[in-house]
């Protein structure tokens, strides 16, 4: 199912998001890229429903999602924080398990088939001998992969990441793209994902969305968009594309 | 290794269940006047088969039955309702230093106690006042806070502010009051247990194990919750809603044993603390490990106060002095369970 934005407006203090139309099909990987500021991750908390958002403006289908219930929406959409930081110190296998909220009624208890579905995906992102360590102990790319795990264990068809590569190392970088790409490709999933690097933006997503001020500059497939006088103008300041290898690189 | 650790902690918490059972039967020999174990058990008995009666004096039989069994019961409610709500609130607020009187609880409560001793008299048992101010200081940094949502730094500053305005009502009550009614108003203060008769329990008991009962069916939902507010939104989680439970149950456990057995200080700190360092912080083995546990730790201060010295030490003094430096002792140990 695809995903639809429709006239949404949301403020919070003196930021205004405005987004007049912007669809995400299912099986498309949607990089949302722009200068800091220009509203990635509000539009990303929006979706999620961690900022609150008027009836009518998101949409999957024809069904509104701000008229589901909490839980109801959350098996439809699933949000990978940038970061979290622990209090307590979760095992890997309890931390992911809490990605099963929304199908647990308020006082039951995760039944094997949670546990499954926790362990399944901690085995897609490859972590499945990190099972019993706690969360604490792990480095900031293990604990990427894990925050990914936890949004798969809650088996939503659209899965929203808010810079899952920021602070790390290019293996690691390159290791969660591939990982979200294999996502799209191999689930189908509608996957949004805001990034600052441009040249892993052009190189991994289906559609590009370029945001400056609150509002969306640019949407469309990165060859059909991309130009550097887009670049200029969404960034301030000159950019060059230079083809090599068949991609496009970014050159500042 | 894994399997070992895994071993180890359940051996632990087996442990930890059983504790409070064997120190709850222990507890009914101990006091001011020993009784041989084989009376405890002829006076149990005689509860459900009435030939035993016979077997034992009738003032050994009320001392075990009439005394010691309502106040060794409260021990074990008042013990787990303190340290669960403890581990719960700990849960909530993603903050293992907090305890279960950080919203104000405790001087609510001792203003409502205050209150009715000195006005309504000794004859009138200052339970009802305790619970009721406990439970009107909690909602009043709650509504001062604003919304639920409020950060946990304005909600702990807000329970320093309501605390200090409690604080400052109970110093004119105690100001108004004769030197009669302050005595059991100190009494009362400084927790203990000994005022416990089956009359006070009749409400209270109720109350803590439904609260309790709440919050074990609530154990998990406690992982969810102690994540970042933003996640657990994300994840389906109405937040406001589930805290608001959360909160009213550690409310009402905790209101239910302090308004009985007085300000316990220490144990819905350390309780927990110490459930995370020996099992892990699932709070699916947190929450039933702290009840057993807390309870097991007042049955131990309770026989300790009653027996140690001929005069009998009030329960709150004795936590606090057993807590504070086991406190220390861990802070310096584990940081790492926290990080």
């Amino acid at each position: 199912m695809s995903l639809r934005v429709e006239n949404l407006v949301f403020t919070n203090r003196n930021f205004t998001l405005r987004v007049e139309k912007l669809e995400f099909e299912s099986g498309r990987l949607a990089a949302i890229v722009g200068p800091n500021g220009a509203g990635k991750t509000t539009l990303l908390k929006c979706l999620a429903a961690i900022h609150p958002v008027s009836r009518r403006v998101i949409f999957r289908g024809r069904q509104d999602l701000a008229a589901l219930h909490p839980a109801e929406r959350a098996r439809l959409i699933s949000y990978v924080p940038q970061e979290h930081s622990p209090v307590f110190s979760y095992t890997v296998r309890d931390f992911v398990l809490t990605g099963r909220a929304a199908h647990l009624a308020l006082f039951s208890l995760p039944s094997a088939r949670d546990e499954a579905a926790a362990e399944e995906a901690l085995e897609f992102v490859g972590l499945e001998p990190f099972a019993g360590r706690p969360y604490s102990q792990l480095s900031s790319g293990e604990r990427r992969l894990v925050l990914i795990a936890r949004a798969l264990a809650q088996k939503a068809e659209v899965l929203l990441l808010d810079e899952p590569t920021t602070f790390l190392d290019p293996k690691h970088e390159w290791a969660v793209l591939e990982l979200i790409r294999r996502l799209t490709d191999e689930r189908k999933l509608t996957v949004l994902v805001t990034l600052h690097n441009l040249d892993m933006a052009v190189k991994y997503s289906d559609t590009l969305v370029f945001l400056k001020g609150g509002r969306v500059t640019a949407a469309g497939r990165p060859d059909d968009i991309l130009t550097e006088r887009l670049l200029r103008d969404v960034y301030d300041m000159p950019m060059k594309i230079v083809p090599c290898d068949g991609r496009k690189l970014i050159v500042r | 290794m894994k399997e070992n650790r895994r071993k180890r902690r359940a051996a632990l918490a087996a442990v930890i269940v059983a504790l409070p059972i064997i120190l709850f039967f222990v507890s009914l020999n101990v006091g001011s006047y020993p009784i041989p174990l084989r009376d405890v058990g002829k006076s149990l008995l005689s509860l459900v088969v009435p030939s035993f009666r016979s077997e034992v004096p009738p003032a050994v039989r009320d001392i075990i039955l009439l005394i010691r069994l309502p106040r060794l019961l409260l021990a074990v409610a008042a013990g787990a309702s303190l340290a669960v709500s403890g581990a719960a609130l700990q849960a909530l607020f993603k903050n293992p230093l907090v305890n279960e009187y950080i919203l104000g609880l405790s001087s609510g409560s001792a203003f409502g106690a205050a209150l009715s001793l000195v006005f309504l008299g000794r004859a009138f048992p200052p339970q009802a006042g305790a619970f009721l101010f406990a439970v009107v200081a909690v909602l009043a940094v709650l509504l001062m806070a604003g919304r639920l949502e409020a950060s946990l730094v304005s909600l702990l500053l807000t329970g320093v502010i309501v605390s200090a305005f409690f604080s400052a009502l109970l110093m004119l009550v105690e100001f108004l009051a004769s030197p009669y009614a302050l005595q059991s108003l100190f009494y009362w203060l400084m927790g203990n247990l000994s005022l416990a008769g089956w009359g006070d329990l009749a409400l209270s008991l109720p109350l803590m194990a439904a609260g309790l009962a709440l919050l074990f069916l609530l154990r998990w939902r406690l992982n969810v919750l102690s994540m970042n507010e933003e996640e657990a939104r994300a994840m389906g989680v109405d937040v406001r809603r589930e805290k608001w439970l959360v909160i009213l149950a550690a409310t009402l456990i905790t209101a239910a044993a302090t308004s009985v057995a007085g300000i316990i200080g220490w144990l819905g700190l350390i309780v927990p603390h110490l459930v995370r360092m020996a099992a892990g912080v699932d709070n699916r083995s947190v929450i039933p490990l702290s009840a057993a546990l807390g309870a097991s730790f007042l049955l131990a201060a309770d026989a300790a106060a009653r027996s140690l010295t001929s005069i009998e030490i009030p329960i709150g003094i004795f936590t606090s002095l057993i807590g504070i430096p086991v406190f220390l002792a861990l802070l310096n140990k584990s940081k790492k369970v926290w990080l």
